[in-house]
């Protein structure tokens, strides 16, 4: 049904939780290279719809199809989805704890996956230098060997972030990544997302309005409600529509 | 997790020390009579507990999983071995049969066609690997596909091992029933009672232990060990990184049911005797301790903890059999409540604490007040 | 009738029947016209001939009443004794009254129970060394045997008479036969027309003509005779040596209705006792479920807490009766019991509670002690707790001795209720009903008391609950000692179904996690659900399998399977957060 291809396209989503319909016929459809960003108040289902897409969650019905048609989503696990390129950066950050801001790269880096490899592969030079060109992209070149457990939280969603450029993933989902970030901090992760715009596809879920008009100048706004798309279109004009004003904006503006 | 990893601070030297002086100082002294027989041979049993040890570690300590059906491993191999022995009795039994006796006492007359095949010794060493690795396969696929982890991974172990225990008690198994196996005479055509093979079957331990330890190590400290490390603290993490974590949870579950099994069989013709009580929840739960106390997520800890064990279990039973079991559980809520990174952590908690106390010191003194109390690790 | 207690209805019967005895005594020595029974007996020991002995005994058949069985009784024991004066003439007569110095005892006269007086108007003394008994023969006996099978037939308790008529038809002797048809015609209850029809069959399995055995057959299939079955077997056997065809298939018929019928008992007792089976589960395992459910602790000791609350019911039941002696670690202690005469059936009435106080008590104290610094790592929990079970083992032994002690059951679980062939024993109509008790009482304290909702609401979200300004460490306290009391509850309840010993918590505790691991953690409903799933799986796999231990494998197997399909239990508690 789709005229022109589509990287990811879902269709008539649904999922409830013990009767809380968090997804209610949700079709969504992203273009190669697109930085789309997604907001929505709290419940929207902005969090389900990734854990949708990246294989966390299965919907009760509607189609979710990867590459123009190529995969079904829906009939593959995490790992799977996640090697068909889709790397993701949760909510809350998410890296081990327990081992080296170096390891965490090197865990997350491309490449085969198999335990073979994880116990006869030797990191390459190239690889070495992608890590170090990471490092120094999320600042944290000095923090290499430092357990990402005593990172400041700003660092964690930065070390995040690094995780998901060393997988080289065609689209990147990225869960609020300035939460619990400085303005200053805020404000060079939306040029990082900018600077990777065009190499890789780009889901952006914020609530940040100042960071959201940063990203997303000239782009597509996807507005959730209710675990629904209210409207789609440029940052003004889905600022201006007046459903998204009272659902949204007039409610709880973060803008500051 | 609650703890960070504990990475081996015996370092390369004090480890290779210690491998020479257990493959070649121990039988050494035995040999010049200035080390008992008896001795040697309870060093051996100890080792082979420490090799089950360090496999129980490499799943919880390293992997995050707690496996209550080591035991069963263990006994598996040792079983396997032992129906090898059993054949090799030959006319020596109390019936003068071919049979091993206990079958001669359940009235059977010919040797049933699973056991034929043990009469090799290369066969009886393949299925050493290969029954206990097959069932921790189909047992791993099953738990691990249908993402059972944490307690309900160790709950199931247990009723694993409580099952299978049920099952060898039976005498209709052919495996011995109640008593097991026991009474072997030789093995490779070796003596068994003699000082000498039974000097050879320790070197043979000590050997496994320190092969069992360097290979572990290097498996800890390859990629592979990185992803063990991030499954134990954050699988769900490791799924989105690509990796398939239920593959490499169930590799590294064969592996650990191998070196169990391996422990087993070379416990079996040391010790002279298998039986089912070998399999219960409570041998795996007991295991467990030495690498709680030892200190797990280290590879020399579960070893240090199971021989430190066993050797205060040999004595005590002796000394205060009525108090054994006390010492034992008691020891084991004290290690887990205050010593949650075992003997190998002790010397740096000890010296977190006295830095902690002197930092108090310092900070009361000029001012004081009392700063806030510091919470548990 | 059937909710009575089967000593409870006996008692009034028994003591009805001997006033029936007297009374009839009476009666006999006013009626003039019939001679009494006693009379009768004591003329056929008097008689010279053994075979006009048996023809004056087979005389009684006409009258088979419980007397004369009773006196007949007295004969073949050797309790009447032939007095034999100067003239040679022999009296019947029974010992009474207190032996003297030299054994002797007074004597009545068995005809008329008056004391014995010799000529010289002393009344006669019998040392029983010295004078013969009454003595009988085989043919004697036979005769007495037949008087006392038709005084069965006749007896007015209707479960012995019932009994009486299923016996008589034992041996499918012809001769039996009209003593039966003659019942028939008086015979009211329908219990025991039903058996005397089904007797009254099988002595006619052996008729000569065909038809009649082909209508036997057919009777006996439509009663779906339990007993008519062997005999049925073989009579189809004979009649197809015969080529008897009317017979034989009359025959397969009745088998096959009557096999029919077996497999609908054998069905229905599996389940009920796989009901009772997941009764004990749910009821060891439902202290669990708060534990390890609610709180997430994993109790390897639960089943120490069990034994503690049968040791408890141990203790309470000695202090009712002739006291505690005990001696741990060497140093001896008694406690002088309170020697209730009926202790033996008001003691659990007290221990239920106090087993109950017991273990939450002791379970106040390990949480307090070493639970409370371990609520956050589940697996560490799981060692410590076994570490505590150790210990407290060992402590069992060392206090109460390495064997099993001896728990008493109220004689009221030991009888049965029979429904239709299908046999339900009191012990395990008790067991479900003290589950149904248990998990009644525990929903209520979980949904319809202060503190269930604390529970409830510090399991669901810890530190909102300590927000709101609950006092989180006490619920946790409370809850765990909760949790321990139900343990102590169950094992004051297993104390009366099975052995006390010091391993007793290790037999249930794989099955109670079992049971709470498929129910699904958190949810009181799943637990019940999965008890009696489980308990249901296993008798049904014991039935068909004819084997326990093999029985029990493929049970856990089937958890493990079941588990493929519902990873987290019956029961599902979401949860959003990434581990």
């Amino acid at each position: 049904m789709s005229q022109k291809p589509f990287l990811l396209a879902a269709e008539g989503l649904n999922k409830a939780f013990d009767g809380y319909k968090a997804i209610n016929d949700l079709s969504f459809y992203l273009d190669e290279g697109e930085l789309r960003t997604v907001i929505g108040p709290n419940g929207a289902g902005k969090t389900t719809f990734l854990d949708l897409i990246t294989g966390r969650t299965q919907p009760d019905q509607g189609t979710l199809v990867w590459d123009d048609g190529k995969h079904d989503l829906l009939k593959l696990n995490e790992y799977e989805i996640y090697r068909l390129g889709i790397g993701r950066k949760f909510q809350t950050p998410t890296v081990y704890t327990d081992h080296t801001v170096m390891e965490n790269l090197i865990l997350s880096l491309a490449g085969p996956r198999s335990i073979w490899h994880s116990l006869f592969g030797k990191l390459t030079s190239d690889q070495s230098d992608r890590i170090a060109e990471i490092l120094g992209t999320i600042k944290l070149t000095p923090h290499a060997h430092r357990k990402a457990g005593t990172l400041a939280h700003g660092q964690k969603q930065w070390l995040e972030i690094g995780m998901l450029l060393a997988q080289e993933a065609r689209l990147l989902l990225v869960d609020e990544p300035a939460a619990g970030m400085t303005d200053e901090e805020t404000h060079r992760t939306g040029e990082l997302l900018l600077s990777l715009a065009g190499k890789h596809t780009i889901v952006v879920i914020e609530h940040d309005m100042t960071f959201v008009r940063q990203i997303s100048q000239g782009r597509k706004v996807t507005v959730l409600h209710q675990g629904h798309v209210l409207c789609e279109g440029p940052v003004d004009k889905v600022q201006n529509d007046e459903r998204v004003i009272e659902v949204y904006l007039g409610r709880k503006s973060k803008a500051a | 997790m609650s703890s960070s990893p504990v990475t081996s601070r015996i370092h390369g030297p004090l480890l290779i020390a210690a491998a020479v002086f257990l493959v070649v100082v121990m039988p050494a002294m035995n040999a010049l009579g200035w080390v008992d027989h008896f001795t040697l041979n309870l060093w051996g049993k100890y080792l082979c507990y420490g090799i089950m040890a360090v496999a129980i570690d490499l799943l919880w300590g390293y992997t995050g999983l707690l496996c209550l059906g080591q035991a069963l491993f263990f006994s598996l191999g040792g079983y396997m071995m032992g129906m090898h022995l059993m054949l090799m009795i030959g006319k020596l039994g109390a019936y003068k049969s071919d049979l091993p006796d206990f079958m001669v006492f359940l009235g059977h007359t010919s040797l049933p066609a699973f056991w034929k095949p043990f009469y090799s010794f290369p066969f009886a060493l393949a299925m050493v690997f290969i029954v206990p690795g097959l069932l921790a396969l189909v047992f791993g696929y099953l738990a691990f596909r249908s993402r059972i982890k944490g307690v309900y991974f160790s709950i199931l172990t247990q009723a694993l091992t409580y099952g299978a225990a049920l099952l060898f008690f039976r005498n209709d198994l052919l495996m011995g029933g109640n008593n097991g196996f026991t009474d072997f005479r030789t093995m490779l055509g070796a003596n068994l009672r003699d000082p000498n093979t039974q000097r050879i079957l320790y070197i043979c331990t000590a050997l496994l232990l320190v092969g069992t330890v360097a290979g572990c190590r290097w498996l800890t400290r390859s990629r592979f060990g990185l992803i063990q490390r991030a499954i134990r603290d954050s699988e769900n993490r490791v799924l989105f990184s690509g990796y398939a974590t239920a593959n490499f949870k169930l590799f590294i579950f064969v592996i650990s049911a191998m070196i169990a099994a391996a422990a087993g069989a070379l416990y079996v013709p040391q010790v002279g005797i298998i039986n089912p009580s070998e399999m219960t929840p409570d041998k795996s739960l007991e295991a467990v301790v030495w690498v709680a106390l030892g200190g797990r997520g280290t590879l020399a800890g579960p070893v240090i903890g199971a021989i430190s064990i066993n050797a205060l279990k040999s004595w005590a039973t002796r000394a205060y059999p009525d108090l054994w079991l006390i010492i034992l559980g008691g020891s084991f809520v004290l290690v887990v409540m205050f010593m949650p990174k075992g003997i190998i952590g002790l010397p740096a908690q000890i010296s977190g604490i006295i830095t902690r106390l002197r930092r108090r010191r310092q900070a009361t003194s000029p001012e004081t007040t009392p700063p806030a109390a510091s919470t548990e690790p | 009738m059937c909710s009575i207690h089967p000593i409870r209805i006996l008692r009034p019967l028994f003591l009805g029947l001997l006033l029936c005895f007297q009374s009839g005594i009476a009666a006999d020595e006013n009626q003039s016209s019939v001679e009494p029974v006693r009379q009768v007996v004591a003329r056929a020991i008097a008689a010279s001939s053994s075979s006009e002995q048996r023809a004056i005994v087979l005389s009684l058949k006409s009258n088979p009443t419980p007397e004369a069985v009773l006196w007949l009784n007295k004969w073949k024991e050797g309790a009447v004794f032939l007095h034999e004066d100067e003239q040679g003439t022999v009296t019947p007569v029974l010992l009474t009254g207190e032996a003297g110095s030299d054994d002797s005892q007074e004597v009545v006269k068995l005809a008329d129970g008056t004391p014995f007086v010799g000529a010289d108007g002393k009344p006669v003394r019998i040392n029983p060394k010295e004078v013969e008994a009454a003595e009988t023969d085989s043919g004697l006996r036979k005769a007495m045997k037949e008087v006392s099978d038709i005084a069965a037939l006749a007896n007015p308790d209707k479960a012995k008479r019932v009994r009486a008529i299923q016996d008589y038809a034992i041996g499918q002797n012809v001769e039996k036969l009209p003593a039966l048809l003659t019942l028939k015609q008086t015979e009211k209850d329908p219990d025991a027309l039903r058996a005397l029809e089904e007797s009254i069959a099988i002595i006619r399995l052996k008729s000569a003509t065909p038809a009649e055995r082909a209508a036997a057959c057919k009777t006996l299939g439509s009663l779906h005779s339990l007993a008519a079955k062997d005999m049925i077997r073989s009579l189809l056997t004979d009649s197809e040596k015969a080529g008897d065809a009317v017979t034989a298939s009359a025959a397969r018929q009745a088998l096959k209705s009557i096999e029919a019928h077996i497999s609908t008992i054998n069905a229905f007792g599996t389940a009920f006792r796989g009901l009772s089976l997941g009764s004990v589960l749910l009821v060891v395992a439902i202290g669990l479920a708060i534990t390890f459910g609610l709180m997430g602790i994993i109790n390897m000791a639960h089943g120490e807490f069990i034994a503690v609350g049968a040791y408890t019911a141990y203790l309470t039941q000695n202090l009712f009766a002739s006291g505690i002696n005990l001696s741990p670690f060497g140093v001896s202690i008694s406690i002088p019991g309170f020697n209730f005469a009926s202790g033996g059936d008001l003691y659990f009435a007290f221990a239920l509670p106090l087993s109950f106080l017991t273990a939450a008590l002791v379970g106040l104290v390990l949480e307090r002690s070493v639970i409370r610094f371990l609520y956050r790592r589940p697996l560490e929990s799981l060692l410590a707790t076994w570490g505590i079970s150790l210990v407290m083992q060992q402590l069992f032994r060392l206090i109460f001795g390495p064997n099993n002690v001896q728990v008493s059951s109220p004689s009221w679980l030991s009888g049965n209720w029979t429904v239709n062939d299908i046999v339900f024993g009191w012990n395990r109509v008790f067991v479900i009903g003290f589950a149904v008790l248990i998990i009644v009482a525990t929903w209520l304290v979980l949904n319809r008391t202060p503190l269930g909702l604390l529970i409830r609401s510090v399991m669901q979200n810890r530190n909102m609950a300590a927000c709101m300004g609950i006092r989180t460490e006490r619920v946790n306290m409370l809850t765990f000692a909760f949790g321990c009391g139900l343990a102590g509850l169950a094992g004051a309840f297993l104390s009366q179904i099975g052995n006390v010993g010091p391993a007793l918590g290790q037999n249930y505790i794989v099955d109670s996690f079992m049971t709470v691991v498929v129910g699904g953690v958190g949810n009181i409903l799943g637990t019940v659900i999965s008890a009696l799933g489980i308990g249901l799986a296993d008798q049904t796999l014991q039935q068909y399998l004819g084997n326990p231990v093999i029985g029990k494998i493929l049970v856990l197997g089937a958890i493990i399977l079941f588990l493929q399909w519902r990873p987290a239990g019956l029961f599902v508690t979401r949860s959003r957060s990434l581990d």
